[in-house]
């Protein structure tokens, strides 16, 4: 990670800078594997595709991460929806997180 | 003297230990005077002080979430603590384990937790178990409690104690932590009988997290390291929701029935995951608490859903079904190199100092926080994370390679540390 990079900023919909785009938080392990603590990702964007994107950005990381991960939108949880299911589409100023479990203590 | 029926009911059941002998209907004079500043508080009272003395809450770990816990659960007069772990005190423990002391070092930590929690409050019973909880003792311990507070270090635990806790209708109260970020859930509070489906219900951990991180990915604090106050955030988070649902008495309603109390308990119903992240490399502020709102019980749920009781029972858990090492132990196939190209740090030591390798790399991939501790001369730090990193990115926009690697010529051998 950047020494200094950026604050985690507080969720801000519909914010100018984030035209066309939703914001993505990483978490835990998600934060390790990407180097980041939030980002920002074109919009609107298939919750299904999602892993799609990431992958191609950070490969393993579906199976690094994403695999056992909890997902938000807005501050609550989704479902990733499988094969058949109805999708969910994430729409620009929304703030999505990946939010692995964490274990120690 | 007005005493609420669901505490005779609950001390009944719950009186199993013969520690206790009966529940407490009138506080006395000590009690009165310690408790004081929290009875005050409004919603509080003797009622629900009554309600704290007469409860039984175990913490299962006692290390960096179970020492500040029990600290508050002991000050606040929960009346019966136990407390289960297996280690002893190490000196490593110490910048985030506030129960134990520099003079207990090599002591067991139950011990060490109990010999401080008894000079902070001598009222309360504490029962120590000195060993580590397992598939096997687990639910005979967590049957004797009301509540409990899941304070453990590693994913097939909290998986174990989340499990007996749906079976046991106990509820459960989860934190973990490591490095710079830490996470909180109350699950299964109301407590509800495993496969009730009939509307929406409390969460368990495997609702939640329905499968474990891969074993490679998962780090101890021992291995990846873990801030005091953050882990201690999340501790005394706990005891403040375990003194909550017990001075609520949230913890005897049990869902789908028509029991009510004064307090509507509906805040519970909406299962409520905080995370903490804690950037050491932001400026003070802004701080990043962020609550989440979690999924009710999962109908597809192994351990709570609706065919949950021909999946998972008290019986089978002792007998070793489900297999939680295995289910948190599966390892993802991992790469590695044929044992032609490895070589041990003695003959890379040897062969360096006799003049064998001339033009070569050594990449150390370790974190630079491990490669600040020391490193061998001449070594280049690349952690591996971010080697990945850009190796996919040139893979994607293209680039060159030295960009990553200082390499003077394409044809040098790169040793790996």
């Amino acid at each position: 990670m950047e020494r200094g990079s950026f604050l985690l900023p507080l969720p801000q919909p519909s914010s100018p800078l984030d035209f066309g785009n939703f914001t993505i938080l990483y978490f835990a392990t998600a934060t390790s594997f990407t180097g980041k603590n939030v980002e920002s990702l074109p919009a609107p964007l298939s919750l299904r595709k999602l892993g799609d994107v990431l992958e191609e950005r950070y490969k393993g990381i579906r199976e690094g991460v994403l695999g056992h991960s909890l997902v938000t939108i807005n501050l609550a949880y989704v479902d990733v929806p499988e094969e058949g299911e109805d999708d969910v589409i994430i729409q620009e100023g929304d703030e999505v997180a990946i939010i692995p479990p964490v274990s120690s203590g | 003297m007005q005493h609420n029926s669901n505490d005779e009911h609950h001390s009944n059941s719950a009186a199993t230990n013969g520690e206790q002998n009966g529940s407490s209907l009138r506080l006395t004079d000590e009690e009165f005077d310690r408790y004081s500043r929290q009875m005050i508080v409004p919603g509080m009272g003797k009622d629900a002080q009554l309600r704290l003395i007469n409860s039984k809450v175990l913490i299962i770990g006692a290390g960096g979430l179970g020492c500040p816990a029990a600290q508050y659960i002991a000050g606040a007069g929960i009346g019966t603590i136990g407390i289960i772990d297996g280690d002893v005190v190490e000196p490593s423990n110490l910048h985030r384990q506030v129960g134990h002391a520099t003079s207990r070092i090599g002591m067991k930590k139950v011990d060490s937790l109990i010999t401080h929690l008894r000079d902070l409050n001598p009222l309360p019973t504490y029962v120590p178990y000195t060993y580590p909880i397992s598939h096997e003792n687990a639910a005979d311990i967590i049957t004797l409690y009301d509540l409990v507070l899941d304070c453990t270090d590693n994913p097939a635990t909290r998986y174990l104690i989340s499990d007996v806790c749906v079976l046991l209708c106990k509820p459960l109260i989860s934190a973990a932590s490591v490095q710079k970020s830490g996470q909180l859930i109350v699950l299964n509070c109301p407590p509800t009988p495993q496969g009730k489906m009939d509307r929406k219900y409390p969460p368990c951990y495997r609702c939640c997290f329905r499968k474990p991180p891969p074993a490679n990915t998962q780090l101890s604090c021992g291995e990846a390291g873990i801030m005091g106050p953050v882990v201690g955030l999340m501790g005394v988070a706990q005891a403040g929701e375990a003194i909550k649902i017990l001075a609520s008495a949230l913890h005897l309603l049990q869902s789908g029935s028509d029991t009510t109390t004064e307090d509507d308990p509906h805040n519970l119903i909406q299962p409520t995951l905080l995370i903490y992240s804690y950037d050491l490399n932001a400026a003070p502020g802004p701080y990043t608490f962020r609550a989440l709102k979690m999924a009710s019980r999962k109908k597809n749920c192994f351990a709570c859903g609706e065919n949950s009781p021909q999946t998972l029972t008290l019986e089978g858990i002792k007998s070793g079904n489900p297999n939680y090492i295995q289910f948190c132990g599966l390892q993802t196939p991992k790469a590695t190199l044929p044992a032609q190209d490895r070589i041990t740090a003695s003959a890379y030591h040897a062969a360096r100092e006799g003049g064998q390798l001339q033009n070569h790399i050594l990449l150390d991939t370790r974190e630079k926080e491990h490669f600040s501790f020391g490193s061998i001369d001449g070594a280049v730090n690349v952690p591996f994370g971010k080697l990945l990193m850009k190796a996919a990115t040139i893979k994607r926009d293209g680039g060159d390679a030295q960009e990553i690697l200082p390499l003077k010529s394409a044809e040098d051998p790169i040793f790996v540390e």
